[in-house]
């Protein structure tokens, strides 16, 4: 459905995007999670065909972005990372403005409006201008003014930045209706726990560059990262614990806690326990320390996703 | 609460907008102004009315007053066949021409009524007032100068006491005597320009309009509404185009441009609400400076639709081009108010035209204001047919002015807005 290769941009000089490539089936949902300034914002802006990139190319459903931007552009729906609607509009008017641009029928905006104005919950607001809503209603209405061309393809640019839990499990649910009713969506984000929850692949961008891709499963596999059984004993004595340890092909004991290293600590678990039970040694607490893209991005940047 | 103060002249030192407004565009406007004006109070060698002269007499005399006539301070005077002087001012270039009929020579030498006429053109008739006001004095004291002002004072006298007894007429005569040695000797002795003499000869010019305005309208009522008009659709076009700029910052222009149509549309919607918007903000005007101030327009709608339209035309194409041209609003506030405030008062916006130094009014040319204002008064005041082609040539510009900016607004829309992450 989309085909990015070898994008380049630079911005006077300092290089943005150095050369970004990926591909995203029909349906399915990506995610690109980067930090702040890793050119997440670059590539959508250069897939939405609003920015040219200095070398590469866009293939949306077959077309090239280049020659065929208005064909391209009529499948796809942009939800800027900036709210971009008129405040002195209502919401009401904002929709069919939006809307309008994309060629749908007055009759139709009529009816789409409604429908998303009731999915997005602001159905009794929609003849207030949208400068009295909340910061989290704003961000529902920017979501839903690229909605009403029912395009095929959606680009989500950080979508939940800076709202409420209310909106943002309202603006989630939304995203999950979307993606079950086969909508190709594109997300960036810096929160991994959003591009865990949905993501069917995720590509990780930092530097403009994208540094690792796959499902969350292939990911963890692949960055050969351990996770980390930390128990805690009572009661035990030091020869207990270094039998417990000895046994464990990858463990290391300090004092009363003794780390387990493990591929995968789920199936590994039931071992622990039951080889700590065997020794007599009393488990006062555990901690599991799973691999997840926080960790992931830390072992392939060496820096935290968000600062 | 000084603390308070501090911060906020602090924070005013450091806005460069803000500063503009307060410092650089008063004084700019107070040297504008003072060009302006300045040189209508004090007749220095800039504001020199132009006043053509024709002698129909052609004597000696004649000769002498004209040389007379073409030392007067505030006027710049030429001789000009009679011919070619009316047709001048019925182009509209010159304003008069000072006619000296046949028989002034003898007229001056018997001390007769002076055959001097001043034929204009109605619609400057401020820029005619203030030349009589320069002529009169010195036309009354052309006999003093060179005809045979005994014999002048006589001859008046005689008039004024025609119904007399013969013994008053022979008391005054005498007394005239007397007045007339004691004022050529203040004269011989202070020659100053302004005579005393002037006031009691009243040696008058007749006065003839040659193009007669027919007078709907004051001419003030028009210079009033068309001047206000023109400066403050600037200033609201700008506005409009600054909402360009404003999308830009608040993103909603990047948002359109997702959208699948040509970009260019975006500008070109601009251009449209900015004609739409000026057009109804003039016909408003107009319409109430008829029902309030009593201005007649209806005789004039289509002329006066016409203006308006290339006024419109001309003025929403200034404000789309200054957005096009600036990064931000902020921008475009400062230097806008600039421009408009310097090119109304060039244009003629808050001064009649006729009130400025010559430079100023070529200069004048380069305004919007200038051409648009001229068109009011072409139909308002001039009551010039729409297909003359002096009012056609106005919105010829006004179109041409239009055109123009807005070219230049599509180029710069490319390269500035559409530049953009
Ligand atoms: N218009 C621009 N001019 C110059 N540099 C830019 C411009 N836009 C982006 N950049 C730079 O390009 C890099 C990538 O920016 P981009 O906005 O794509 O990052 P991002 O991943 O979207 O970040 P964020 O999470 O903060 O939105 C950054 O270093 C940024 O400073
Ligand atoms: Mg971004």
């Amino acid at each position: 459905m989309i085909e990015i290769k070898n994008l380049r941009k630079s911005y006077n000089g300092h290089e943005a995007l150095k050369g970004i490539s990926f591909a995203i089936q029909k349906g399915e949902f990506y995610g690109l999670l980067g930090p702040n300034g890793a050119g997440k914002t670059t590539t959508i802006s250069i897939m939405s065909s609003i920015l040219k990139p200095d070398s590469g190319e866009v293939i949306i459903d077959g077309m090239n972005l280049d020659t065929h931007p208005g064909q391209a552009k009529q499948l796809i729906g942009v939800v800027p990372q900036e709210i971009a609607l008129y405040g002195d509009l209502t919401a009401s008017e904002n929709l069919h403005f939006w809307g309008g641009l994309y060629g749908v029928s007055n009759s139709e905006l009529k009816k789409r409006s409604e429908e998303v104005l009731h999915l997005f919950g602001f159905y009794d607001r929609r003849n207030d201008n949208v400068k009295t809503y909340s910061g989290g209603m704003k961000r529902r209405i920017n979501i839903a003014a690229a909605l009403l061309h029912q395009p095929k393809i959606l680009f989500m640019d950080e979508p939940t930045v800076g709202i409420d839990p209310q909106s943002r499990n309202l603006i989630f649910e939304v995203i999950e209706k979307l993606h079950k009713e086969g909508m190709t969506i594109v997300y960036t984000t810096h929160y991994m726990e959003e591009a865990e929850r949905f993501c069917d692949r995720i590509g990780i961008i930092d530097n403009g560059q994208i540094i690792a891709e796959g499902t969350l499963k292939e990911l963890k596999s692949n960055s050969a990262l351990k996770e980390v059984v930390v128990v805690t004993y009572d009661h035990a004595n030091e020869s207990q614990l270094k039998e417990i340890s000895a046994k464990w092909p990858d463990s290391n004991l300090s004092e009363n806690k003794i780390s387990f290293y493990a591929t995968d600590v789920q199936s590994a678990l039931s071992g622990i326990i039951s080889g700590s039970g065997q020794m007599g040694a009393d488990i006062s607490n555990i901690e599991i320390q799973r691999t997840n893209l926080e960790t992931i991005f830390l072992s392939l940047t060496g820096k935290q996703l968000r600062d | 609460m000084i603390r308070l103060a501090l911060k906020d002249l602090k924070l005013f030192l450091k806005d460069r907008r803000s500063m503009l407004m307060t410092f650089a565009i008063p004084i700019a406007l107070i040297s504008l102004f003072a060009f302006a004006f300045g040189g209508v109070g004090k007749g220095n060698e800039e504001t020199k009315i132009s006043m053509q002269i024709s002698d129909l007499d052609n004597t000696t005399l004649s000769k002498d007053a004209v040389n007379i006539f073409t030392t007067l301070k505030n006027v710049d005077a030429k001789v000009v066949p009679i011919e070619s002087a009316q047709d001048a001012i019925k182009k509209g270039k010159e304003s008069n021409v000072l006619v000296i009929h046949k028989g002034f020579a003898d007229s001056l030498s018997d001390g007769g009524e002076l055959p001097l006429e001043l034929q204009y053109d109605e619609a400057k008739e401020i820029e005619v007032g203030l030349l009589q006001q320069s002529l009169i004095p010195k036309v009354a004291t052309i006999p003093f100068s060179l005809g045979n002002p005994k014999a002048m004072m006589a001859s008046r006298f005689e008039k004024m006491t025609e119904n007399s007894s013969p013994e008053l007429k022979e008391n005054i005569q005498h007394q005239s005597d007397n007045l007339f040695e004691s004022l050529s000797k203040g004269i011989a002795e202070n020659s100053t320009t302004q005579d005393p003499s002037s006031a009691f000869f009243g040696n008058e010019v007749k006065m003839t309009k040659l193009v007669a305005a027919k007078k709907d309208n004051g001419l003030g009522l028009i210079q009033a509404v068309a001047g206000t008009a023109v400066m403050m659709l600037l200033f609201s076009v700008v506005g409009i185009g600054m909402s360009l700029l404003e999308e830009k910052q608040e993103g909603t222009l990047k948002r359109l441009l997702y959208a699948p149509m040509n970009p260019l549309k975006i500008l070109f919607g601009k251009m449209i609400s900015a004609n739409i918007i000026s057009i109804i903000q003039l016909i408003v005007m107009f319409l109430f400076a008829a029902l309030v101030f009593g201005l007649e327009i209806n005789n004039h709608v289509t002329g006066l639709l016409l203006t308006i339209i290339a006024t419109a035309f001309a003025c929403s194409a200034f404000g789309v081009f200054l957005a096009s041209f600036a990064k931000t609003r902020q921008q475009v506030q400062g230097l806008s108010t600039l421009i408009i405030l310097v090119m109304s008062a060039i244009g003629g916006s808050m001064i009649p035209i006729f009130f400025m130094p010559s430079l100023m009014q070529k200069a004048a040319v380069l305004s919007v204001n200038y051409w648009s204002i001229q068109g009011f008064f072409d139909i308002l005041w001039r009551n010039l047919s729409i297909f003359s082609t002096t009012f056609l040539s106005r919105i010829l510009v006004l179109v041409l002015i239009g055109v123009i900016l807005n070219s230049l607004a599509v180029f710069m829309f490319k390269r500035n807005i559409l530049k953009m992450s």
